[in-house]
């Protein structure tokens, strides 16, 4: 299994250990992050790889096809994962990642420019997301009902604004690629690079911040971090809007990227689902207290691959559900076994 | 009106002591139709270790509860080094130095002893917004030295320390915040003894300073006497018994308890009971 051979315990605590130099620390801080949680999703990851690389000419060599496979799921995941770390979940990503777009183009409609347009739509998201907060921190629904009802309500507000109708996304045309175009998703690489910066920034505030602390805090011992002073209801309404911007970024770049939006709840709910399956395979569990925002960058681009690879192989699409679903129940076994050890015997 | 329902039962009047940090006269509260405090006087010196006896239900966590600033009393009054002292919050009285321990409330598993240590105290490379990790551990080790606590390896996660190290950070985490009372729950509820022995080791060397003074609720008559200065024991909602340990011993305080015991059988028997004890109050 995943955990990694540790040191004999110290047999007598009655000193303190030795001091150690920096790059023991460093190797002792890659052991900690990556033997029990992102390293199975990594193991994974190459055994798919070096599978598809095996039966499939051309997967790495058209390795570009990839990218419009994960970049945005990391994304959304990215902000799931803070949700998913306070032990909730956020079912109206999917919505968010559909109606941002819409509000967009409503805003350029509208005479504003298209920077402070994405700009607004993404405030706009984020409030959508601060009512999610709201009803599952203050008024005590479960995450689960208030974001399914957000769902239904994006869902169908998007529906009313397109008047069902394919639109063209603002700022873009086929012909030719500007530059807000290719810096919002259309540039090849664009995507990638927002996905990086965003999975970046996001596990240095996860790992690094007092944000992060009080979101791990908050959700594994949420009585507790209120007791210590962690005001646990703002760390909950801040983290859905972080989500539902992560969502609503997710959804603009694609978009651009596709210069076109389409009112079809029944994908963009398909990406809500992934984007958990992602977050959960990269080794966020939804138990609280602990999450990974690289784990669920890693999960993203697994199922990236299943997907290019299962595409370029013409399998048909549903083998993709059926290892989609084995991984999803593999992952979360094999955390919960390692968490039990861990716990169990008091090391890891 | 408490002497009078209860003749025959012994009342610690209000008292006091020069370097008293924490007084408490008078402390009656109710929960609908339940009396859990009827008149309780007790005071805290500078220093001292006070013990909290009584059985369940004779209103010890109500007590700490309303000196925490969890509960609200319905009336009487209290002081804290001389001064009215009536917290608004559980966060109000700590910011007066008032700090309750919970055993199993207070740590997040997932977040290290240090992590824990310095919850919603965090140390950051000001003005960035990221924390100072290695300054954070260095001054973790130091505080848990201090007390006399050691963890092997602060960077695990609390769920992987045994419930007296749990305690021990907990406390460490009060004392960091310069609360000079320390509430603690049952501190030795549940805990082995070696595990217990290393509480009341730290508890002696909290003593030991002498800027902290504590009341603890303790179950076992044998630990009060082992780690207290001073023993009050609450039935039925009064403080019916004060003394230094030195001038007690368990035998006196199983005397009171099953002479309260006897006295509530007695009651019983003549039919009254339960109805007037109530209403009296």
């Amino acid at each position: 299994m995943a955990v990694a051979p540790e040191k004999a315990p110290e047999k007598a605590p009655a000193q303190r250990p030795p001091a150690r130099g920096a790059g023991t620390v460093a190797l002792d801080w890659a052991k900690k992050g990556l033997a029990l949680r992102e390293s199975s999703i990594i193991v994974v990851i190459v055994a798919s790889l070096v599978y598809f690389g095996a039966t499939t000419p051309g997967f790495f060599s058209g390795w570009k096809n990839l990218l419009p496979y994960f970049c945005f799921l990391a994304i959304m995941a990215a902000g799931e994962v803070f949700v998913m770390t306070l032990g909730e979940i956020d079912l109206s990503i999917g919505a968010l990642w559909l109606f941002t777009p819409f509000m967009y183009w409503k805003l350029t409609s509208a005479g504003i420019p298209l920077l402070p347009s994405v700009i607004l739509a993404l405030m706009i998201a984020s409030l959508l997301g601060g009512v999610n907060g709201f009803f599952t921190a203050y008024v005590g629904i479960p995450s689960f009902v208030a974001t399914l009802a957000m769902l239904f309500f994006l869902d169908g507000l998007a529906l009313i604004l397109s008047h069902s109708q394919q639109i063209t996304t603002p700022g873009t045309s086929v012909t030719q690629t500007s530059t807000f175009a290719s810096v919002f998703g259309a540039g090849t690489y664009s995507e990638l690079i927002w996905a990086l910066v965003i999975m970046g920034i996001l596990q240095v505030v996860l790992t690094f911040t007092r944000w992060g602390i009080y979101t791990v805090a908050t959700g594994g011992n949420r009585l507790g971090a209120s007791e210590a002073g962690v005001k646990t209801r703002l760390v909950v309404v801040r983290n859905f809007m972080l989500c539902a911007t992560t969502a609503g970024i997710a959804g603009i770049l694609e978009a651009v990227r596709t210069s076109s939006i389409t009112p079809d709840p029944s994908g963009s709910n398909q990406f809500l689902l992934y984007a958990v399956a992602a977050v959960i395979i990269g080794g966020t569990l939804m138990t609280g207290g602990e999450g990974t925002v690289v784990g669920a960058f890693l999960g993203a681009l697994f199922i990236g691959i299943l997907q290019d690879g299962l595409t370029l192989k013409s399998v048909n699409a549903n083998y993709l559900y059926l290892w989609l679903g084995i991984a999803v129940i593999i992952a979360m076994t094999l955390y919960v076994l390692v968490r039990r050890i861990r716990r169990g015997s008091g090391r890891g | 009106m408490a002497d009078q329902a209860f003749a025959g039962q012994p009342i610690v009047e209000p008292s006091t002591a020069p370097d008293d940090v924490l007084r408490i006269e008078h402390i009656a509260k109710r929960f609908g139709p339940i009396t859990a405090l009827r008149d309780i006087n007790l005071h805290l010196r500078k220093g001292e270790v006070l013990g909290l006896l009584g059985d369940n239900g004779a209103g010890k966590s109500t007590l700490v509860k309303i000196i925490c600033g969890f509960h609200k009393a319905d009336s009487g009054s209290m002081w804290l080094k001389g001064k009215p002292y009536a917290p608004k919050s559980v966060l109000d009285a700590r910011a007066q130095g008032v700090d309750t321990v919970y055993q199993d409330l207070a740590l997040v598993d997932e977040l290290s002893a240090t992590q824990n240590l310095f919850l919603r105290r965090e140390q950051t490379y000001r003005p960035l917004p990221f924390l100072a990790g290695r300054k954070m551990r260095r001054e973790a080790r130091a505080a848990l030295d201090e007390i006399g606590i050691n963890i092997p390896r602060i960077d695990l996660p609390a769920a992987r320390l045994s419930g007296g190290q749990r305690q021990a950070i907990a406390v460490a985490r009060a004392i960091r915040d310069q609360s000079e009372i320390l509430l603690l729950d049952e501190p030795l509820a549940a805990m082995g003894a070696k595990e217990g022995a290393m509480i009341l080791d730290l508890i002696a060397r909290l003593k030991d300073r002498g800027d902290v003074s504590i009341i603890m609720i303790v179950h076992n008559y044998v630990q009060v006497f082992q780690a207290c200065d001073r023993a009050n024991l609450i039935q039925d909602g009064l403080i019916t018994f004060d003394k230094p340990t030195a001038e007690s011993s368990v035998d006196e305080l199983n005397e009171i308890v099953v002479e309260e015991y006897r006295r509530a059988r007695q009651a019983e028997m003549s039919g009254n009971g339960e109805a007037s004890r109530y209403n009296a109050a």
